[in-house]
């Protein structure tokens, strides 16, 4: 953090639209000292030859699951009720603090700070109050790196027991358990109000469930709302018109379908850059039927209006901020430029990398922009950054100078001829809207094939089952398999197939008459020289 | 008065149709007029300008049908975690996507009560929904000026789901009542408690401190106050006269019964205690509890004076409930007006909405079917169907795909081999693990 840096004679971008030619950065001591195109540089200053460099304000990252571990299941009391379980069963925790969760020297941090993120809003893993967040810096080992803690208070709608009927299971239960909870808040506040000032009265029952919920109250957080699809939106935007919290979004998708109601709130926007595979671009209409034709045309739509989601929030003037959560650092700058072929500015995608999400976190004093006074945190590319052919040579985070090695660009997804090791065993969750369901899944190789078995949760009583895997296929980042589940008498064939990479899984589980319902896995790390 | 309207309303001119007005008898070669929204006028040769005139000659116009016991259009129906969760609400899932709802108006159905499931014995809060289909907002399609109902359920059901499956309250019948009775006992002191901190914030200089805030208590304690409909899951006489009397105890008058099997067995404490009963046409003999069953249970009902209507509880039964109606012709004799009364005015009664729909009357909201027909012939086929006068299906333009949102990330939609009977029990099955609610959506 202590040191002197000039680089000289770059293309400096301080922010969104303002970029300046042949011009130097000053940075001592991790903050930016003078920016301009004719600047005095003291003599003890390193000199970084700019000419062919492009430098852009650090990325900021929205939410990021980054580092953060999933918390130990408690342990159930021998008088456990499903009706009526302990908060720190049911998943909300909304005390618990993400920092306690979050491993700075997480190897994946060093995969997303190579894309140029210098910043993070870390969120806690749970249920459906799991935590506040946090705010951390990609910077050097020697620094906690911890920003500000207890930013937001995380909410979403879905909930931990894997589906063992603990109240409460569904949205139903979980909005409703939502507004209780507020309400309580409000009156434990009004409580606490009343004894600080007055005489006579009953002490307040302290509950740190609802005393997480008084910054919410006073507007000084907001509430950080996960939500995965329109609907979700549209429950949370609702839940924040009943209570008038402030409220960011996280993980919005299908824009077009959500429009009205953001525009209808005050609410932030986070969305994530992880766009869905062209399950229609090899698709050939010619020899299809009438009805055929027709439904892979509306996919072909469906698949353009999500790439024109990000355009379409510029459009409406809702300044929004990029989330990490569910994407892959290989695939970032890709999608960021298709958003951009489909109607994206740049300056709005830049924007969405760094002073939007500075304003969502409140740290636009001193990150975001490189001006004079803020953080020094900067990417350094070796051509403007949403060109194809662009790559991260730099990162300043915190002060601290990380190089990279732009020899030779890495191939991505395993496509070209790496194939992904699908072996180890892997967490899996499963959601629909009436519940969630969770197991592992464990896959080995066996010579040219492989082999694995998959647990669930028993369908005719308590615990978990497992079955054989079989027609387990990789065919480049696809991964697919069956298994088969039997219950009072039947045997349903489940067939599971989605997009793999090394440390993750995000696909479809389904059954020829019952549906199709998301399946995402994350592979825990192999038990090697850790 | 403020216009709150913010939902499509239509204006149309249907002209020389057999109205079957239902409360006034059948009208030949008479036009009806619509005027935003409203049957401005009932009556021969009307004119109107500028509005899109549909002659109905030859053809017949009835209200729109109107089911009282429905899951569409929910992304989740059984909360089945607690035997009573009367503090959620069904309007917070309403998923306007589904093409469920497009396929009841094809079967000339307009309103539906989307109800929680059967798992618990007081379930949650249900919302009476106008199928205005394509819009992308759930608030669109509540009727917002429909009463509040409730679901509660006996019998079988919530004695399986929390007795069987997690071994707690009800696991008996009388278990059930007593879950029931519980709550209403529960929810008084509630009240009570609320009640004197309102009356001491009155007095000067007090500063009471509030007492806990709990949306279930104060959803049973607002049933106590008369202001939910309770619509109860229930098929054997025993446990309907029970509630009845529980009700009486409590003083509770708003409650309506669904299914209702045996209802013939108890039928006049049905017309003196209740606001009716909920059937099905002839469906009966999937559990135990469903044996002891008639045909005939519908038109025994009505003719001893219980609003009676008939439900499907199905999104494969709600696409033909005209016909389902019928029945009731061949196994009981009703006459055409009554039995068209039981799916259109009675349910209407049941739900609180019968002063604005149920019926083609001048001033009623204009929800309104044309049939090619008589819609109780077993040849009956909808023509047109509109909410509000806007015409929302209409058979000589119906697109193969309806679908308002399509996933872009599957490259084919499954295809639902058989649709499952009434959802009931939907979400809940092998003691309600959730990877068997996924999977084996059995119901009833």
């Amino acid at each position: 953090m202590t040191g002197t840096y000039a680089i000289v004679n770059a293309t400096i971008t301080t922010a969104p639209g303002n970029t300046l030619e042949g011009a130097t950065i000053l940075v001592k001591n991790g903050l930016v000292e003078n920016i301009g195109s004719d600047i005095k540089l003291p003599p003890d200053a390193q000199i970084i030859e700019g000419d062919s460099l492009f430098i852009y304000p650090g990325f900021i990252d929205g939410a990021s699951g980054i580092g953060i571990s999933k918390p130990a299941d408690p342990e159930r009391p021998a008088n456990f009720d499903p009706s009526n379980p302990p908060d720190e069963l049911a998943g909300i925790t909304p005390w618990r603090n993400a920092l306690d969760y979050y491993d700075k020297n997480n190897s994946q941090i060093t995969d997303w700070r190579k894309v140029g993120f210098t910043i993070a809003q870390i969120v806690p893993e749970g249920g459906m109050l799991p935590g506040k967040s946090a705010i951390v810096t990609y910077g050097g080992k020697e620094s906690s790196n911890v920003l500000a803690n207890n930013t937001a208070l995380n909410a979403r709608l879905r909930n931990v027991g894997g589906g063992r009927g603990m109240y409460p299971g569904t949205q139903l239960g979980i909005i409703a358990k939502f507004r209780d909870l507020y309400k309580n808040a409000e009156l434990s506040a009004q409580h606490n109000r009343l004894f600080a000032s007055n005489a006579g009265l009953a002490r307040p029952e302290m509950n740190k469930t609802l005393e997480a919920f008084f910054p919410v109250l006073d507007k000084n957080i907001p509430i950080l709302f996960e939500v995965s699809n329109d609907l979700e939106t549209k429950r949370a935007t609702s839940l924040q018109r009943e209570h008038g919290f402030r409220l960011i979004l996280m993980g919005v998708t299908d824009v077009k379908y959500s429009i009205e109601a953001i525009k209808g709130t005050n609410a932030q926007v986070l969305i994530g850059f992880r766009l869905p595979n062209d399950k229609t671009a090899s698709a050939d209409l010619e020899g299809k039927t009438d009805e055929m034709r027709g439904r892979t045309i509306r996919i072909k739509e469906a698949y353009q209006e999500i790439l024109e989601g990000p355009a379409l929030l510029e459009k409406a003037g809702i300044p929004f901020g990029f989330t990490t959560m569910g994407g892959r650092s290989s695939e970032m700058f890709k999608n960021i430029r298709l958003m951009i072929d489909n109607g994206l500015s740049e300056n709005a995608a830049l924007a969405a990398l760094t002073i939007n999400n500075a304003n969502i976190l409140g740290i636009q004093k001193f990150a975001g922009t490189l001006e004079k006074g803020k953080l020094a945190n900067m990417v350094i590319s070796t051509a403007p950054l949403f060109s194809s052919e662009a790559q991260i040579q730099h990162v300043m985070a915190d002060g601290y100078l990380f190089d990279f090695d732009i020899s030779k660009k890495s191939s991505s997804n395993g496509s070209n001829g790496k194939t992904i090791d699908i072996a180890g065993v892997w967490d899996y969750t499963s959601d629909t809207p009436a519940g969630s369901s969770n197991g592992t899944m464990e896959i080995k190789k066996e010579g040219d094939t492989f082999k694995g078995t998959i647990t669930y949760d028993n369908p005719t009583g308590s615990g978990k089952a497992s079955s054989e895997m079989n027609n387990i296929t990789l065919s480049g980042n696809n991964l697919s398999f069956t298994f088969n589940v039997s219950a009072g008498g039947m045997s349903l064939e489940v067939t599971v197939a989605g997009d793999v990479s090394e440390l993750d899984f995000r696909g479809n589980m389904s059954l020829s008459d019952f549906g199709s319902f998301p399946l995402n896995a994350n592979k825990k790390p192999n038990q090697r020289n850790q | 008065m403020i216009a709150q309207a913010q939902t499509p309303k239509g204006s149309v001119l249907i002209k020389n149709a057999t109205v079957l007005t239902v409360t006034n008898g059948n009208l030949e070669e008479t036009d009806v007029l619509v005027e935003n929204g409203i049957i401005k006028r009932i009556g021969k040769n009307l004119n109107a300008a500028n509005i899109e005139v549909i002659d109905a000659t030859g053809k017949y116009l009835m209200p729109g049908i109107i089911d009282a016991h429905s899951h569409v259009a929910l992304d989740a129906v059984n909360e089945a975690t607690a035997p009573i969760t009367s503090e959620v609400r069904m309007a917070d899932v309403v998923n306007p996507y589904d093409i469920g709802l497009y396929r009841a108006l094809a079967g000339g159905v307009t309103i539906s009560h989307a109800m929680h499931g059967s798992a618990n014995a007081i379930g949650g809060q249900n919302i009476t929904l106008k199928h205005r289909y394509g819009s992308y907002n759930p608030e669109d399609l509540y009727m917002k000026e429909a009463p509040r109902t409730i679901k509660f359920a006996l019998g079988e059901n919530p004695t399986r789901v929390h007795g069987r499956g997690n071994g707690i309250q009800p696991r008996t019948r009388m278990g059930v009542d007593a879950v029931i009775r519980n709550g209403f006992n529960e929810a008084l002191q509630y009240k009570k408690a609320w009640a004197d901190y309102q009356a001491a914030s009155k007095q000067r200089g007090a500063n009471p401190v509030p007492p806990k805030y709990d949306s279930r208590l104060e959803t049973l304690a607002d049933i106590l106050d008369g202001k939910i409909i309770i619509h109860c899951h229930s098929y054997r006489a025993d446990e309907i006269y029970a509630l009845i009397n529980t009700c009486r105890e409590f003083g509770i008058d708003n409650i309506v019964f669904s299914h209702v099997n045996e209802g013939f067995k108890v039928a006049p404490e049905l017309a003196q205690y209740t606001m009716g009963a909920s059937v099905f046409a002839d469906w009966w003999a999937y559990k135990f509890e469903v044996y002891y069953s008639t045909a005939y249970n519908a038109a025994i009902l009505m003719e001893n004076g219980v609003i009676t209507s008939i439900n499907s509880d199905s999104g494969e039964l709600i696409r033909h409930l005209y016909h389902e109606a019928g029945k009731a012709q061949r196994y009981g004799e009703l006459d055409d007006e009554q039995t068209l009364a039981l799916i259109t005015i009675n349910p209407a009664k049941q739900l609180g909405i019968a002063d604005k729909v149920g019926s083609i009357e001048e001033g009623k909201q204009a929800d309104l079917v044309i049939f090619e027909g008589h819609p109780l012939s077993v040849y009956a086929i909808p023509q047109m169907t509109f909410v509000d006068g806007v015409k929302y299906f209409d058979i000589n333009e119906d697109p193969d795909d309806m679908r308002l949102k399509v996933s872009a990330s599957e490259a084919l939609e499954p295809i639902f081999l058989k649709e499952h009977e009434h959802r009931c029990m939907h979400g809940v099955d092998f003691f309600f693990t959730n990877f068997g609610r996924s999977l084996f959506n059995h119901s009833h």
